[in-house]
C-alpha cells in the first residue's frame, strides 16, 4: 500500500465523528488538500453504528482506547429458558448506534444536508409517538373499562403524548379544566419569545413550578410536557428557560415534512449514515481517507516551516500540514455523562408505533419517557437522597430503521444517573416497557450492551499553540441533535478557508439529477 | 433496458448497488455510461460521482438503482463495511487487460460474502473489452472467439509473445466465467467506452433481485433482514413546506 510518510497537506482531520465529517463535507469543494484519518477501522467515532459482532469487539476494547466511553459490557441472556423461539439473526442484520439522536425538522443540520445536496443519498424516516410511563395508571386502567379511544392512547402503564390540538380535544382521559389549562399553555408557547413578561420571573424556576403557578396545568399533564423537553435532568433541575425553547421546538417541528411528526432519523444507522455520505463527498472532492490510522501521543509538534505543523502517526510515519482538527478537548470526560443501554428485543413492539396521521409516513421509532421519580430504584432511595432520580429515555427503533431484522426492535435507553445505579435504573425501565406491551409470547431481550458515555464540560473549540491546531469539543449528549455542533464546524471551517458565512455547505449538485422522487 | 423515460404505473423499488474493484478498472466510467450514456477518455481518478441514480424498466416493475461509487476510498483500503452493508446488489469490476485486477475482484467477492447482506446479487464485470482483439470484441460473450487465449496455458499474467496492440487481453473470458459460475455471480464483459453490454449488466441485476426482497420489512416474514425500501416510510426532505409548520403545529 502507499505510504503517507513525508506527505504535505493543507488540512488533516483526525477522527470521523459527526463534527469532523461535516467539516470534511464543508471543505470538500475548497480545493484544499485534505487528509482524513481515523484510528478505528470504521467511520463515525462516537456516532458510529456497528454490526453486532463489531459492537461486541468495540465493547471489549473501548474502555482502554477512549475517553468518551467507559464501563462497556455485553449481556446475552439465556434464551433456552424463555422458549420464545425468537433468536438473534446474523450479526450483520444489525446496526447498533452508539449515540442515537432525533433530528428535529427545524434543525440546521437538515437545511445544510439539503443545501449541500447530500440529502439525496440519505433516507429519512419519521420519529413516531412519545409515550410517558406512569406508575399510577395500571390500576385505574383496569378499574374503568377503557373505551377504544382510550385504549389507543394507553398501553399498560404507558400514556401516549397528544401530538397536537386535535389529539388533546379527543383525549378522553383529560377533564375539561385540564384541557383548558393545556390549551392556554399551548397558545402561550407558540409565541413565548414575544411574551417574556409571562416567564421572565420563572426563568430559573423548575418548569413544573412555572406550569403550575402560571397555567395551573395539573401534575398529570406536566409529565408529558416535560417529556417533550427530553431533559436528562430531574424535574426539579429542569428550568423554565431550558424547557420552553425545547417544547416549542417540538411543537413547531410537527408538520414541517408531513403531518403528525416533527423529528426524523436517517435509515440504516442514524448519524453514522450522515457521516458516511459526508466523508464520501469529501473523497469525491479529492480528500484522502485512511482508516486504522491515528496520531501518536503527543503527535503534534512545530515544524521548521512556521506555517506548518508536523504530525507523527502511530505507525511512525511523519506528515506535515497547515491545519489539524481533532475532537475532545479534555483528557477524560467532563461531568456531563450518560449511562446508556442498548437492547435487542424479540418483538416489533408495533403497539408503540401506531400510525401518526392520515397521509403520514409510517413511524420508524417511538420515544418512551420514564419521568423523574417514576421508577424508584429502592424504596429507601427517595428518603436517602431527598431528590428524585433523573428520568430515563428509551428510543424504540423498529426494523424499518434498518438497524435490526423484521420481527425485532432495538431499545436505546439512557439516563444521567451515573454508575451501577444508572444501569440498574435503565434495566428497570426496559423491563417496565416490555411488560407494558401485552404480547404473547412476551417480548424478551435477546442481546444487550451497556456503557457510560461522556462529553466535554465546555463546548468551545480549543485552539492550541501552534495556532493551527484546533480541537472540537465532544458533541453534546442531547437526545435531539444539538445544532451547536454545526456552529462549531462553521467556525472551524471559516478559520481555515476565511470565506463568508453564507457559502457554508452550499453546493451545486455534482452529478446530473434525474427525475427525482416519483 | 435502462430508460429514464416516463413509465407506466408499475411497482417501483429502490435498490442500493455498490461498485467495487481495483482503482482504474473503469468503475465510474461504467456508471457514467449507464446513467448518462457518456464516456470520458483519460478520466481522472476519484473524480466523478459518489452517488447516482438511474431507473431500469422491467416488464413488470421499475427498479431505481441508487449507485454508490467508491469515491476513491479504496485507495488506502478505507472503504468500511458500512459502505456495502445494506446493499442489495454489487458490481465487482476488473480490467480484462490486468490479471491482478481479477485477483482484487475475487478478494472483493469474498469480502461481500463475509460482510454484506446474505441475499446480495453480485455481478462480476470484466471491463475494457474494447481493448481485446477485434475478433473477440465483436462476438457474443467469449464463447468461441476467445478460444485461442483460453487455450494458452497460464494465459493470465503471462507475457503474450504475439501480443500486438490490437489485443491487450490478459484475462481469458473462460477463466473469469468459470470463477463466476463457481461463486454464483452474474458475469459480463463490458466496454464503458463503446457501451457494449453496459445496460445488459444492469438489466440482468434488476432481473436477479428477488421480488420478495423488495417488499417492505414489515411485510416480510420475521427472522431474516429484509432490505426492501419501504417507500411509504420515507420522508422527503425536498418537500419541506416553509410555511407548513405554522399550520401543522399544535399551537
Amino acid at each position: 500500500m502507499e505510504t503517507l510518510d513525508k506527505t504535505k497537506w493543507d488540512v488533516v482531520i483526525v477522527g470521523t465523528g459527526l463534527q469532523q465529517s461535516l467539516l470534511a463535507l464543508a471543505l470538500s469543494r475548497s480545493g484544499k488538500k485534505i487528509l482524513h484519518i481515523d484510528e478505528n477501522k470504521y467511520y463515525g467515532g462516537a456516532e458510529a453504528a456497528l454490526a453486532l459482532q463489531e459492537a461486541e469487539e468495540w465493547a471489549q476494547h473501548v474502555d482502554t482506547g477512549s475517553a468518551t466511553f467507559s464501563n462497556a459490557a455485553v449481556t446475552t441472556p439465556e434464551l433456552s429458558q424463555s422458549g420464545s423461539g425468537q433468536s438473534l439473526a446474523s450479526a450483520r442484520a444489525y446496526s447498533i448506534e452508539f449515540s442515537p439522536q432525533l433530528l428535529y425538522a427545524r434543525s440546521s443540520l437538515l437545511q445544510y444536508l439539503v443545501s449541500s445536496k447530500v440529502y439525496r443519498q440519505l433516507e429519512f424516516l419519521a420519529v413516531g409517538s412519545f409515550w410517558v410511563y406512569s406508575k399510577d395508571t395500571s390500576d385505574a386502567g383496569d378499574a374503568s373499562s377503557p373505551s377504544t379511544a382510550e385504549q389507543s392512547s394507553r398501553l399498560g402503564q404507558l400514556l401516549k403524548v397528544p401530538s397536537g390540538r386535535e389529539d388533546v380535544f379527543q383525549d378522553q382521559v383529560l377533564d375539561f379544566k385540564a384541557k383548558r389549562a393545556l390549551m392556554k399553555f399551548l397558545r402561550f408557547i407558540a409565541e413565548y419569545e414575544e411574551h417574556t413578561e409571562e416567564w421572565e420571573e420563572h426563568k430559573e424556576n423548575p418548569f413544573s413550578v412555572f406550569l403550575t403557578e402560571k397555567f395551573r396545568v395539573p401534575a398529570a399533564l406536566q409529565a408529558p410536557l416535560l417529556a417533550l423537553t427530553l431533559s436528562p435532568s430531574g424535574t426539579a433541575e429542569t428550568s423554565t428557560t431550558y424547557a420552553l425553547p425545547r417544547v416549542a421546538r417540538h411543537l413547531r417541528s410537527i408538520g414541517v415534512f408531513g403531518p403528525g411528526f416533527g423529528a426524523v432519523q436517517a435509515k440504516w444507522g442514524g448519524m453514522s449514515e450522515v457521516v458516511q455520505v459526508a466523508c464520501r463527498s469529501c473523497a469525491v472532492g479529492g480528500g484522502v481517507y485512511v482508516l486504522g490510522k491515528g496520531l501518536s501521543n503527543p503527535g503534534v509538534s512545530a515544524s521548521e516551516d512556521s506555517d506548518m505543523v508536523t504530525l507523527r502517526l502511530k505507525d511512525g510515519e511523519t506528515i506535515s500540514t497547515k491545519w489539524v482538527v481533532e475532537e475532545g478537548n479534555e483528557v477524560s470526560s467532563g461531568p456531563s455523562q450518560l449511562c446508556r443501554s442498548i437492547t435487542v428485543v424479540s418483538s416489533p413492539l408495533a403497539q408503540l408505533l401506531p400510525p401518526l396521521a392520515e397521509e403520514a409516513p409510517s413511524p420508524a421509532s417511538a420515544v418512551v419517557v420514564f419521568p423523574s421519580g417514576s421508577l424508584p430504584l429502592r424504596p429507601e432511595d427517595a428518603k436517602e437522597h431527598g431528590a428524585e432520580l433523573p428520568p430515563v429515555h428509551i428510543l424504540v427503533f423498529s426494523s424499518d430503521t434498518g438497524e435490526c431484522p423484521a420481527g425485532q426492535s432495538i431499545l436505546y435507553a439512557s439516563t444521567s444517573l451515573p454508575g451501577d445505579r444508572g444501569f440498574q435504573l435503565l434495566s428497570m425501565a426496559v423491563d417496565a416497557l416490555l411488560s407494558s406491551v401485552k404480547e404473547s409470547p412476551s417480548p424478551a431481550a435477546l442481546w444487550s450492551l451497556r456503557y457510560e458515555h461522556g462529553s466535554d464540560s465546555s463546548d468551545d473549540t480549543v485552539s492550541q499553540p501552534p495556532n493551527h491546531v484546533l480541537r472540537f469539543a465532544r458533541p453534546s449528549l442531547d437526545l435531539a441533535f444539538d445544532d451547536s455542533a454545526l456552529d462549531r464546524v462553521k467556525d472551524v471551517w471559516q478559520r481555515i478557508v476565511g470565506a463568508g458565512t453564507d457559502e457554508f455547505l452550499v453546493f451545486e449538485d455534482r452529478e446530473p439529477v434525474g427525475d427525482e422522487d416519483e | 433496458m435502462a430508460d429514464s423515460g416516463a413509465a407506466a404505473p408499475k411497482p417501483s423499488s429502490s435498490v442500493k448497488l455498490v461498485l467495487l474493484g481495483e482503482a482504474a478498472v473503469g468503475k465510474s466510467s461504467l456508471v457514467m455510461r449507464f446513467v448518462n450514456n457518456d464516456f470520458q477518455e483519460n478520466k481522472e481518478p476519484t473524480i466523478g460521482a459518489a452517488f447516482l441514480t438511474q431507473k431500469c424498466n422491467l416488464p413488470t416493475r421499475t427498479i431505481k438503482f441508487e449507485i454508490w461509487d467508491t469515491a476513491g476510498q479504496e485507495r488506502f483500503a478505507s472503504l468500511a463495511p458500512m459502505y456495502y452493508r445494506n446493499a442489495q446488489a454489487a458490481l465487482v469490476v476488473y480490467d480484462i487487460t490486468k490479471p491482478s485486477s481479477l485477483t482484487k475482484a475475487q478478494h472483493w467477492v469474498a469480502e461481500l460474502h463475509r460482510q454484506a447482506s446474505p441475499g446480495i446479487v453480485i455481478a462480476l464485470v470484466g471491463n475494457k473489452a474494447d481493448l481485446a482483439a477485434e475478433a473477440a470484441a465483436g462476438d457474443e460473450l467469449g464463447d468461441d472467439a476467445t478460444e485461442d487465449t483460453d487455450a494458452a496455458p497460464g494465459a493470465e499474467g503471462e507475457e503474450d509473445a504475439d501480443a500486438d496492440n490490437a489485443d491487450q487481453r490478459r484475462v481469458a473470458t473462460k477463466t473469469a466465467k468459470a470463477y463466476a459460475e463457481e461463486e454464483g455471480l452474474l458475469f459480463f464483459e463490458t466496454s464503458a467506452k463503446t457501451g457494449k453490454n453496459v445496460a445488459e449488466v444492469f438489466t440482468a441485476i434488476a432481473n436477479a433481485i428477488p421480488e420478495a426482497s423488495l417488499k417492505g420489512p414489515r411485510g416480510a416474514a420475521g427472522g431474516q433482514s429484509s432490505l426492501g425500501r419501504q417507500e411509504d416510510a420515507r420522508v422527503n426532505l425536498g418537500s419541506v413546506r416553509p410555511e407548513g409548520a405554522k399550520e401543522g403545529c399544535a399551537c
